[in-house]
């Protein structure tokens, strides 16, 4: 893992605080979503197919912060929509710097260099940009539907890590992808220089136009494997290896739905980051009304059956890490050796 | 999502086959505006963006043509809802990348074959 010590330790700490308190669920990553606009039409994102007024809207800064505070968790992550199209997104980094949140910003980077320039954000430990990269020049430039955009996001992590920013990068893998381009691309980002990578199956959104390549669970098995199997030392990921186990096959986890949930412009969203099953007005409503045993794969919900993205596995898998001593073993042990 | 799943242009008759609460799910997970059309005749045009059957009162919330709201109706408000708006959804655009990506392949591969364009600064 390539988290700094002071995140594992806040992330850790927090944990075992929850554990301590006897709380059964609580959230790991605040997905704050404060628009769904976007400058890309991904053929695998769900996220913005709305009429006209919707796309206009985004949240106040002030509408962040509250839900992040009624929230709590230590982590916040600002996807989107693209959130450097967010006319306030300099001043919402700031704020949740202040509240020594971790932030990572899930950017494509096309603005990124622009928005640097403009000196809207300053380097800090609590901040990484997390930049959108589906592999290499021709994977990524196909996945987004556009040329040109690895380029791009190429140039922006560059300048990037050249100001001092913390920069990651985080990529969907779909049916198809090649084993050994994905591990040239993790070459790449190493020969970059960025933190660390996050990595994770696409999920099969009702209402992406591209239904016909998310991984199903085998072949996703399958594909991770071939991927990770024999990991070069200098590959540095920016999330739990036990998540990484489990895509491998290694692990058997079931899914944590309300370990990553989701805020925007209409609510806190039931029950996660990829379905849209209604919304409810508080967190507190979130966590005590949704139907909780309707989700995740034992509940039989064919949404689920196939799943294995990361915002509902990775606060498995830490919550695995704190909660016995084969999965504190188990993470030590592959975090030491850099084996899966 | 493909071409012809779509409820675009959908104007559903309430009755023994077809209950309110099942037009409701499908406008709410309709990704274009509705027109809700209340029981005292009046329209309201929008996307319906949350409901909640359960509820001591089920009611749904519609952001209005200007953004406005969130305007919450009761079921008992509600005659019928009609599928006004453009399915945003509907389509297939990554097909139509693929095949624009395929054509310029195609065209790239014709240029260089027919050799008829002109080396650059000749």
């Amino acid at each position: 893992m390539s988290l700094p010590v002071s995140q594992m330790w806040a992330v850790a700490s927090y944990v075992v605080r929850q554990k301590l308190a006897g709380r059964k669920r609580y959230p790991l990553v605040l997905m704050l979503e404060p628009l769904f606009r976007c400058n890309l039409a991904c053929a695998g994102c769900g996220k913005i197919q709305y009429p006209a007024q919707i796309l206009r809207k985004h949240l106040t800064v002030e509408q962040c912060l509250a839900a992040v505070e009624e929230c709590g968790a230590p982590v916040v992550s600002i996807p989107g929509g693209e959130p450097l199209m967010y006319p306030d997104i300099g001043s919402l980094v700031k704020e949740l710097i202040a509240r020594r949140k971790y932030v990572y910003l899930c950017t494509n980077a096309i603005l990124l260099k622009e928005k640097l320039a403009a000196g809207l954000f300053t380097p800090s430990k609590y901040f990484s940009f997390s930049v959108h990269l589906d592999g290499l020049r021709e994977e990524h430039d196909e996945a987004v539907c556009r040329d040109g955009v690895y380029d791009q996001a190429v140039e922006g992590i560059k300048e990037a890590l050249r100001r001092g920013f913390r920069v990651t990068t985080n990529s969907t893998l779909f049916d198809g992808a090649s084993p050994l381009r994905v591990r040239e691309f993790f070459d790449e980002m190493m020969d970059l220089g960025v933190e660390g990578m996050m990595i994770s199956p696409g999920y099969s959104y009702s209402k992406a136009p591209d239904q016909e390549h998310f991984l199903r669970t085998q072949r996703a098995h399958d594909l991770f494997s071939q991927i990770l199997s024999n990991p070069k030392r200098r590959w540095r990921f920016n999330q739990s290896p036990l998540f990484l186990q489990f895509l491998m096959g290694k692990q058997e986890f079931e899914c944590t739905p309300w370990g990553n949930p989701t805020y925007n412009v209409f609510g806190w969203q039931r029950p996660c980051y990829l379905l849209q099953e209604g919304y409810a007005a508080t967190f507190k409503d979130l966590l005590e009304t949704t139907r909780w045993e309707n989700y995740g794969r034992r509940s039989g919900n064919a949404k689920c059956r196939d799943c294995m993205v990361h915002c509902g596995y990775e606060p498995t898998a830490v919550n695995h890490t704190f909660g016995s001593w084969r999965g504190f073993r188990d993470t030590v042990a592959a975090t030491v050796t850099g084996r899966f | 999502m493909t071409d012809g799943a779509t409820l675009e242009g959908w104007v559903p008759e309430i009755g023994p086959g077809l209950s309110l609460a099942d037009v409701v799910d499908k406008a709410f997970d309709y990704r274009g505006n509705v027109t809700v059309v209340l029981t005292d005749g009046s329209e309201i045009e929008g996307y319906l963006f949350n409901r909640d059957a359960d509820a001591p009162v089920p009611f749904v919330r519609v952001f209005d043509l200007s953004g406005g709201g969130p305007h919450t109706l009761s079921y008992r408000e509600i005659r019928t809802i009609r599928f006004t708006g453009r399915d945003t959804a509907a389509g297939n655009s990554y097909a139509a990348w693929l095949r624009a990506k395929e054509a310029a392949k195609v065209a790239d591969r014709a240029e260089k074959g027919s050799g008829s364009a002109p080396p650059r600064g000749a």
